[in-house]
């Protein structure tokens, strides 16, 4: 005797009538396709797989810098820039000489500019920079560059971040808190920015007037010019440390700290704000930037002198060229024209992930930024692998 | 051009599993992947010193019979190993209100079954035998599985099995004479599966549930991304080819409207035969459609989408014990009512929140603890008019309501502590997954769309030559675990089929 006596069993074949029927009152006109459901056409809005952007105009600050300002290049697809958090970045792809270079870009404009169309980097000239040479010296108004969605986390999260946050800006690291400025005055941000804005001289710092506009007419804005070089009166004079950051931060109330600026300022100021005892959650850098020189570490003790034959193979082809101790596989691949893909140059997207296949690389231990299974299984990110033998790897095709 | 003889479309569970047992068959494999990485939802990252599991709950293993379809069997035949660690409580689960409670079950068979006597004094027998009758279950579908069944024998032997395999859970339970309460407990688990029990097969729930309790739930210690990458490690290891940023763009036929190849990167490449693991609507949306049957088209159109989510990752500086986090897998409901709970999923209806640290331990680093958090929503819940400049906003106001509720339910405060945070919309599941809507869960499982109706007309309905399907979307519904199965059923008659036309 079952405990199911009283549940029918000829209720298997009304089920079955219950499906043929249902199947059979369906429409048999196409299914709906991607676009049709609002989630997909949002993901398409703010994670475009390219931009194709147009250089609208170039505001030259000096030789060394300037402002690129983009709009969608309509004829390719590109209605308008994507909208972004504040902090993000760009990569922007150049051709030089056949071959193909990739440098992420902080935004410096707002994300309620794209709305208006437009979305604008700021490019400093980098010694041996050949991306930043090239796009200072030769691009022009009208001029077509190709671009990726919006990337990078060094942004302003409300169930994270303090209310109030001292930024922390060196040289071209202003770029990102332009955009966090313009986003608060704007109202897509809500948070008190406290502007520590470290330079040589008043007229080196960037983007301080526009800023300091801000500032006047929104008491959640504040500019603070740190100079290195000269003494001037509203500013303060040295660098950014301990004794400035107490001076402006808010007292008996938490605060985060973000910082954008060259290694150099990093190095300085993270010292700094070791000894004011902060947790870690606390504290938020920009990515680090590519990373040169590996022999400097310690756990380094291979030939820096040292040549090495690189194989790639991208989808069942196979490339190969050399690679110098001292070179990330990444820059060696793009000097020998091979394409692969880049983001943050800087180890943390792991937007380059590929299978090492064989031979050995130096990965320094600030900048690895894999997941577990990755080390277990071997793979890198060559952003930052340094080989220490003939490496052969498998890397995915650029996308599109 | 090209040519291979099995080509699997996505590097999803199902197209892992599938490309995995094919290669070993000796056939040669290509698998093509949109992303940069394999897993699509059984993946990790990693932000600041944290690496969040992007998925995975908890895997449904089946150690018992190295015969079957378990998780476990699967991954022996295919020489995968990774290590894992049991849990050993499937759950604690609160209901808040009047007649709500709060039970923590124990895993194993003996120890679900003190558990549930401790919290409903009474309801062991009842209980017991509810997950007994999986044992003839089991039996039945073994019959089934051998041969065209005897009409007799099924009404009479297996006439349990044709009850449950006919009705929903709640109607099967309720003869069992399970307490109410009873019932409303062990039903904590359909948010598995993604319909409420009064409408879920009883079939289907019983299956998962007894194999949660009597195998125990167990997880990877490095995060699903382990999985994934020791399926490409035996995937490869057996000669196959995996491609990353591969997007397939067209599923090519023939005239005869056999699949023949599809295009990625704007080349052809062709194969035998084709295994998708991306849904149906894609496959269609992406081929000539005459070549699709009309009666294909039809099931589509009439099939529901299934479960999405908002999901929060969150990295806490405070250990899971300095915060009084206790438990791996906590279920929130407001009612004790599957029904209700789906009603109310976004107003606190029911809501998962998972401390890795509690299962895996050494999850993070020490003095810090990992929160997951499910938070359940239907495709038609997600704001059709929401605009790009107001997401951010959205997703912070949603997961910010539910970690406020999560602080007040457990008497526990977080909110201070929140290290690092990342949130997962429909919208981050549609930009890397490029499911319709966003979707988790692929079909619903509701109504006629169940696993037994699916399992039964998987024989019946018209199929494109040379096309099959697996995956979440596949007979046996989502989850990891269902994944891998159709997986390796898919596999199996590929080769069978692969070695008839040798």
């Amino acid at each position: 005797m079952s405990d199911l006596n009283n549940i029918p069993r000829a209720d298997l074949f009304s089920m079955f009538f219950k499906r043929i029927k249902a199947v059979k009152a369906a429409s048999d006109s196409p299914v709906k396709d991607l676009d049709s459901y609002p989630a997909n056409r949002l993901a398409k809005e703010l994670h475009p797989e390219c931009q194709h952007l147009k250089i609208k105009k170039i505001i030259p600050f000096s030789d060394d810098f300037k402002c690129f300002v983009f709009e969608g290049d309509k004829e390719l697809g590109t209605e308008k820039p994507a909208w972004f958090s504040a902090g993000q970045y760009l990569v922007i792809a150049v051709e030089i000489d056949g071959k193909t270079y990739c440098r992420p870009y902080s935004i410096a404009s707002s994300p309620r500019d794209t709305l208006k169309g437009e979305v604008m980097i700021a490019v400093k000239r980098v010694n041996e920079g050949i991306v930043s040479g090239y796009l200072l010296d030769n691009m022009k108004e009208g001029d077509k560059i190709l671009a990726s969605g919006p990337l990078g986390d060094f942004t302003y999260e409300p169930l994270r971040d303090a209310k109030t946050v001292i930024g922390i800006a060196g040289g071209s690291g202003i770029t990102p808190f332009r955009s966090f400025a313009k986003a608060i005055a704007e109202g897509d941000e809500d948070f008190s920015l406290i502007l520590l804005y470290g330079s040589r001289t008043l007229e080196d710092a960037v983007f301080s007037d526009e800023i300091k506009a801000l500032a006047q007419d929104n008491p959640k804005i504040t500019l603070v010019n740190v100079l290195s070089e000269e003494k001037k009166k509203g500013c303060e004079n040295g660098f950014i440390g301990k004794k400035l950051i107490l001076k402006y931060a808010p007292e008996n109330e938490n605060y985060s700290i973000f910082l954008c600026g060259p290694q150099a300022m990093y190095e300085f100021a993270d010292k700094e704000i070791a000894q004011l005892g902060l947790r870690r959650k606390f504290i938020r850098h920009e990515v680090f930037g590519e990373y040169f020189h590996p022999e400097k570490n310690e756990d380094y003790t291979a030939d820096i002198d040292a040549v090495y034959n690189l194989t790639v193979r991208i989808s069942g082809e196979e490339y190969s060229c050399s690679c110098p101790a001292g070179t990330s596989l990444l820059r060696a691949m793009e000097a020998a024209g091979i394409k692969a893909p880049s983001d943050c140059r800087s180890g943390r997207c792991g937007w380059c992930r590929s299978q090492l296949i064989s031979g050995d690389v130096y990965i320094p231990q600030s900048v690895d930024g894999r997941r577990m299974a990755d080390r277990e299984f071997g793979y890198i990110h060559p952003c930052c692998s340094f080989p220490l033998s003939d490496v052969v790897i498998d890397v995915p095709p650029v996308k599109g | 051009m090209e040519r291979f003889d099995v080509i699997v479309v996505g590097a999803g569970n199902g197209g892992l599993v599938a490309g995995t047992a094919v290669a070993k068959a000796g056939y040669k494999t290509l698998i093509l992947e949109k992303h940069n990485l394999p897993g699509g939802c059984a993946t990790s990252f990693v932000r600041g010193r944290f690496e969040f599991e992007a998925a995975l709950h908890e895997l449904c293993d089946s150690s018992a019979n190295e015969n079957d379809n378990g998780v476990k069997s699967i991954f022996t035949r295919l020489g995968v190993e990774v290590p894992m660690i049991y849990e050993k409580t499937l759950f604690r689960t609160i209901v808040k209100g009047e007649d709500g409670y709060d039970v923590r079950l124990n895993s194993g068979y003996d120890g679900f079954l003190d558990s549930m006597e401790q919290a409903v004094p009474g309801c062991r027998e009842s209980v017991k035998k509810y997950l007994d009758l999986m044992a003839l279950l089991n039996e039945a579908q073994d019959y089934l599985n051998n041969g065209v069944p005897n009409p007799a024998k099924l009404m009479g032997k297996y006439g349990d099995f044709v009850r449950a395999a006919s009705h929903s859970s709640d109607e099967i339970m309720a003869e069992f004479g399970i307490p109410e309460k009873a019932k409303n407990i062990i039903n904590t688990y359909w948010g598995y599966l993604g319909v409420p029990c009064d409408d879920l097969n009883a079939l289907h729930y019983l299956s998962m549930v007894e194999s949660y309790v009597s195998n125990k739930p167990v997880m990877p210690y490095h995060r699903s991304h382990e999985l994934s990458l020791a399926l490409v490690k035996a995937f490869q290891s057996y000669g196959g080819e995996i491609r990353y940023n591969s997007e397939v763009t067209e599923f090519i036929y023939n005239s005869a409207g056999a699949a023949v190849g599809v295009k990625a990167g704007g080349k052809e490449i062709l194969a035998r035969k084709i295994i998708s693991n991306i849904i149906p609507n894609n496959v269609f949306n992406i081929s000539d459609e005459t070549k699709i049957p009309k009666s294909a088209v039809k099931l589509a159109n009439a099939r529901k989408l299934g479960l999405s989510f908002i999901t929060a990752y969150i990295g806490l500086d405070a250990s899971a014990e300095e915060l009084g986090i206790e438990d791996y897998s906590v279920f929130i409901c407001n009612s004790p009512d599957t029904r209700k709970q789906f009603e109310d999923r976004l107003n606190y209806g029911m809501y998962v929140v998972n401390c890795l640290n509690n299962a895996v331990p050494g999850a993070s680093e020490e003095g810090t603890s990992m929160l997951f958090f499910t938070l359940p929503m239907m495709p038609e819940d997600f704001p059709a008019d929401l605009k790009a400049e107001d997401y951010k906003k959205y997703k912070n106001d949603y997961v910010k309501r539910y970690i406020e509720d999560y602080e007040k339910t457990l008497g526990v405060s977080i909110s201070d502590h929140i290290e690092e945070i990342a949130i997962a919309t429909p919208v981050t599941f549609a930009r890397y997954l490029s499911t319709p809507a966003g979707n988790i869960y692929a079909y619903s499982n509701e109504g006629w769309d169940n696993v037994v109706l699916r399992t039964v007309f998987d024989n019946i309905d018209k199929k494109i030559p040379n096309l099959s399907f697996c995956g979440g979307h596949g007979i046996r519904g989502d989850g990891y675990s269902s994944a891998y199965m159709t997986g390796a059923m898919t596999a199996e008659k590929v080769i069978a089929e692969l070695r008839r036309e040798m």
